[in-house]
């Protein structure tokens, strides 16, 4: 099966539009990010992977309502398209296979001593 | 305290984003910028917009989306049809904005292809010669006396050029030459050859390397044996014609041509002239090696060391890569070698391209051109042009409002901004494309109409390559100048504005722009009137001053040079004459260019002698009362055969220490070892222009230099058939007395005149100039006040239903031109007194540049503005309110 590859950036963007759920845009995507990951990054990245996103059939958006602080200018909304989902479950499935895979004590244990 | 982020940044994004994703983008930069400001102030929030903004410049937000319909190409023949159709449609719409554009645009035009067509003849002098920069005529530095004052000649001593073939290392070529002046005889079988009257420098003795550097195209003959051998001569194409007539140009090869009525030489070559402008218009080249065997060496004096004479010439070529600055050792050696006496000479190299220009190197047959005035030309031209472009930026922004709807409409059907700036730039290119073919039209009469300005021999091919280039250069400029800001301001409009009747101009600055063009219209236009007034004052200064002697109705005759009996025969035929009042032997009249200078010394009692510069003034016993030198002491010297007596200047007799003039009589003076007596002062008269000073001067009776007469007609009134009745008797003693030569005469105020033909010149041109640049400013002014008049219906109706009167309304639209006229004023007068300071300094006796002048330029200049502003305003104040307002 094929299957478009999304990079890591492109992913937690994905994600961060789903979390928002209909209220996803440049500024809001970047502080959610911002929040959630603690990964400061610019508005253009953001901006330059959202356009990416949207090149590759993942992501929907149209122009919502303008406020006064951004100059009566409108914001432009996201929300994940069908392909996009699927992308994204797909990822996490593969993930959850992964994991499942591994032997219990294949990996080093950590955390418990450190809480 | 909401703040915006910072203008530069807005604008630096709106320029580079992607229109597509520019909305959202700036707004969630905004949002940003909102939250930083309050968190962590302004200042710091404007920083962090910045590098936002910069952190967008990445390609997804550079890359432009394709445009969803295609776009028409630029210059499809279809909208240029389209384009040039509106332009027809608009200019005959605004019939007198366009008359204004196309005359000012003609005028700048016609101005500009005069000029250039004047400067580039002048520059191109004597360019075309193969390896004409390795061309240099031998030049130098004279010096009389030890202290004397060193002076540049343009001409060197007769045995130089030789010594400097044998003596200095590295020349390729040198080739000496002396022009002649003399009458020619061509033997044609009968009892008396034909005589040919030689009037220019046309006559030269030449080496045959002379060929060698300057290249002609043989007809027929040799060039290099032609001037081999003594009594040969080779002359021009035209020359031989006019010698032979219709002979084949290889029947005249072994005529004979006499020169100076017996040097007998045959003709060894016929070669063409050069079609170029070049100064060398020598015709008759007679070879050198005929000095020695003719009577010739006794005018030529080969080896003649201690006097310099500026017939005698000389050219030479470097060879390739030589300059001449590695000459300058070798030529002050030879200066020491050579003249161990009083007059010393050191040799220079002048290049071939200063020969036309540079008037400190004078010579018998070159004419300098006055470069600085031909800059000043240029820049005049160029003034004039921007002037025209001017109008038409103003006029056209002032009509632009009317087109706003056009341009919506454009923009609504997908017209983009550059191809809406392509439509309004191809109307003006249509506009000014007429203006070159009228120019054109107009350039051949007009070169004529002012010969006296252009110069001598100007010939003008309007279809060379070169013009053409140019012409083109002057189209695409000018509409370059006058179309890109009124079709940008034109293109800016915002659809949905002007659609809706909004006339989107923001009037504040625009009107600014306009103002500030207005103004430096008129900064110009005054600066021409300014000089124009200062240049004629001076102009009449001249004409007006007292001179110191009487120059009316006196000519001056000049007898041929060497048959003294002769001379004073005729002298005393024209004494015998009723009409003439009175008859001097005399050198040169006391004012004019011929100028003479000797040492002269006074011993004043127990104190050191007093030796000066003097120049010398040579007359018989008639001279003083003839121009009526007014004496301030003493009397006028008597009839001797020799200098007896002196008389001098009054500047004189101060520099010899004379407090009263009458302290001088009786004094002697030493001259070439002789002492002589003064037995007279006069007041001090002018002997050169008004550019020197008068200098100390005496005046006597030198026999050896006295042989021109001077003649003080007895006219009563100024009849001019009297004086052509006198000027016929005269011409018929001197036909008796010398039948073979022609009678010439000279009117001394008009060769006083001839010496300010450059004045004049400058003069005429000032004036032709400041009336161009008036004419197209108050054009310019006129349509906009028409057009302001025009937008302002409405509100002057409604002020005169509201009682205003004429009066006010009229004050209310001339008074904004006004002040603009005032600002121009303010500016202008530092420029033009500079510029007529700078004039003026070369002159010694010259007119204050007063105040008042200024003043009288304002006056002027607003009274032509509001002339022309009036007109309109009048008119609009005029109108019926009722017909003004009852429309809408």
């Amino acid at each position: 099966m094929k299957r478009t590859y999304l990079g890591e950036f492109e992913e937690v963007v994905l994600l961060t539009v789903a979390v928002l759920n209909e209220k996803a845009y440049g500024v809001a995507i970047t502080d959610e990010l911002d929040r959630q990951t603690g990964r400061s990054v610019s508005i253009s990245a953001v901006h330059a992977a959202l356009s990416r996103l949207q090149e590759k059939g993942m992501l929907y958006s149209h122009m919502g309502d303008a406020t006064a602080e951004r100059g009566g200018r409108r914001k432009r909304l996201f929300t994940v398209t069908a392909l996009g989902s699927r992308t994204l479950h797909d990822i996490r499935s593969m993930r959850d296979q992964l994991w499942n895979s591994i032997e219990p004590n294949a990996l080093p244990t950590i955390g418990l001593a450190g809480s | 305290m909401q703040h915006t982020p910072p203008r530069l940044a807005d604008r630096f994004l709106e320029w580079f984003c992607a229109s597509h994703l520019l909305e959202e983008v700036q707004g969630d930069l905004y949002e940003r910028y909102v939250r930083d400001e309050q968190r962590s102030g302004t200042s710091k929030a404007n920083r962090r917009y910045w590098l936002n903004v910069l952190r967008f410049i990445r390609p997804f937000a550079l890359k432009r989306q394709p445009a969803e319909y295609s776009q028409p190409i630029l210059l499809h023949p279809i909208m240029l049809r389209n384009y040039f159709k509106t332009s027809l449609r608009n200019l005959a719409k605004n019939k007198i904005s366009t008359l204004i554009n196309l005359l000012g645009l003609t005028l700048g035009v016609t101005a500009c292809l005069v000029i250039y067509l004047i400067t580039n003849y002048e520059l191109s002098y004597d360019t075309f010669h193969p390896d004409s920069e390795r061309i240099y005529r031998l030049v130098g530095e004279a010096q009389y006396g030890n202290p004397g004052e060193k002076h540049p000649v343009g001409f060197v001593p007769n045995a130089v050029p030789a010594a400097i073939r044998k003596e200095i290392a590295g020349l390729e070529t040198v080739a000496a030459f002396h022009t002649i002046s003399t009458d020619v005889l061509i033997p044609d079988g009968r009892e008396k050859p034909k005589r040919f009257e030689n009037t220019h420098s046309e006559i030269v003795v030449v080496e045959p390397q002379y060929f060698d550097i300057f290249k002609y195209q043989w007809l027929a003959g040799n060039p290099q044996t032609a001037l081999n051998e003594p009594f040969n001569v080779v002359l021009s194409e035209q020359k031989a014609l006019t010698y032979f007539g219709n002979l084949p140009i290889e029947k005249m090869i072994g005529k004979e041509v006499i020169y100076q009525d017996s040097v007998r030489a045959n003709v060894a070559g016929i070669v063409k002239a050069w079609s170029q402008p070049s100064d060398f218009i020598f015709t008759d080249f007679i070879s050198f090696a005929t000095i020695h065997a003719s009577q010739l060496k006794k005018s030529i004096n080969l080896d003649q060391w201690d006097d310099i004479w500026s017939a005698s010439q000389a050219f030479v070529r470097l060879p390739k890569g030589a300059t001449p600055s590695q000459f300058t050792a070798q030529f002050q050696r030879f200066n020491k070698a050579h003249f161990p006496k009083e007059f010393k000479y050191t040799p220079a190299l002048q290049p071939l391209a200063d020969l036309h220009f540079n008037e400190d190197y004078q010579d018998n047959y070159a004419r300098k051109a006055h470069l600085p005035t031909l800059y000043g030309l240029m820049a005049v031209a160029g003034f004039i042009l921007l002037i025209a472009a001017i109008n038409f930026i103003n006029l056209s922004t002032a009509q632009s409002v009317q087109r706003a709807k056009e341009t919506g409409i454009r923009k609504v059907m997908g017209g983009s901004r550059a191809s809406l700036v392509m439509q309004f730039l191809s109307e003006t290119t249509f506009l000014t494309l007429l203006a070159v073919l009228i120019a054109l039209v107009l350039v051949k009469p007009i070169l004529a109409g002012f010969q006296t300005l252009t110069p001598k021999g100007l010939t003008v091919n309007l279809f060379s390559v070169q013009t053409l280039v140019f012409l083109l250069g002057v189209t695409v400029i000018t509409s370059l100048l006058s179309g890109f800001y009124p079709s940008w301001v034109l293109s800016s409009y915002v659809p949905a504005l002007t659609l809706k009747g909004q006339t989107a101009l923001n009037n504040g600055q625009k009107g600014h722009f306009r103002k500030a063009l207005i103004i430096f219209q008129f900064t110009v236009s005054l600066v021409f009137i300014i000089g124009t007034l200062m240049v004629s004052r001076q102009l009449s200064f001249i004409r007006n001053k007292d001179l110191g002697f009487s120059a009316d109705a006196i000519l001056e005759i000049r007898p041929p040079w060497g048959d003294r009996e002769k001379g004073d025969v005729l002298l005393q035929k024209i004494k015998q004459l009723s009409t003439v009042d009175r008859v001097t032997l005399e050198w040169f009249p006391p004012m004019g260019p011929a100028y003479m200078v000797t040492k002269m010394k006074y011993q004043p009692p127990k104190k050191q002698a007093i030796e000066t510069d003097v120049s010398a003034k040579v007359g018989d016993e008639n001279f003083i009362p003839l121009y009526q030198l007014r004496l301030l002491a003493g009397r006028n010297y008597v009839k001797t055969d020799s200098l007896r007596e002196l008389v001098i200047n009054a500047t004189y007799a101060k520099a010899l220490g004379f407090r009263k003039p009458a302290d001088a009589l009786n004094q002697l003076i030493e001259w070439q070892g002789k002492k002589i007596p003064i037995v007279g002062v006069v007041a001090d008269f002018h002997e050169q222009s008004f550019h020197e000073k008068i200098e100390a001067t005496f005046i006597g009776y030198m026999p050896g230099q006295a042989r021109n007469i001077g003649i003080k007609l007895r006219t009563k009134g100024k009849d001019m058939s009297d004086v052509k009745v006198t000027l016929a008797s005269l011409e018929q003693q001197w036909k008796s007395v010398f039948p073979d030569h022609k009678f010439e005469y000279k009117f001394l105020d008009e060769s006083i005149a001839s010496l300010y033909e450059k004045e004049e010149k400058t003069g005429q041109l000032v004036n032709t100039s400041t009336l161009i640049a008036i004419l197209i400013s108050c054009m310019g002014l006129f349509g906009l006040a028409m057009f302001t008049a025009e937008q302002r219906t409405k509100e002057i109706g409604v002020r005169k239903v509201l009682g205003a009167s004429v009066g006010s309304i009229v004050t209310l639209l001339s008074k904004d031109f006004l002040k603009l006229v005032i600002i121009a004023l303010v500016i202008a007068s530092p420029i033009a007194w500079w510029a007529m300071n700078q004039w003026l300094k070369d002159f010694a006796y010259k007119v204050d540049i007063e105040w008042w002048v200024f003043v009288l330029a304002g006056l002027l200049s607003i009274g032509i503005a509001l002339l022309t502003v009036s007109f309109q305003s009048i008119k609009a104040a005029l109108v019926n309110p009722v017909k003004s307002l009852r429309s809408e």
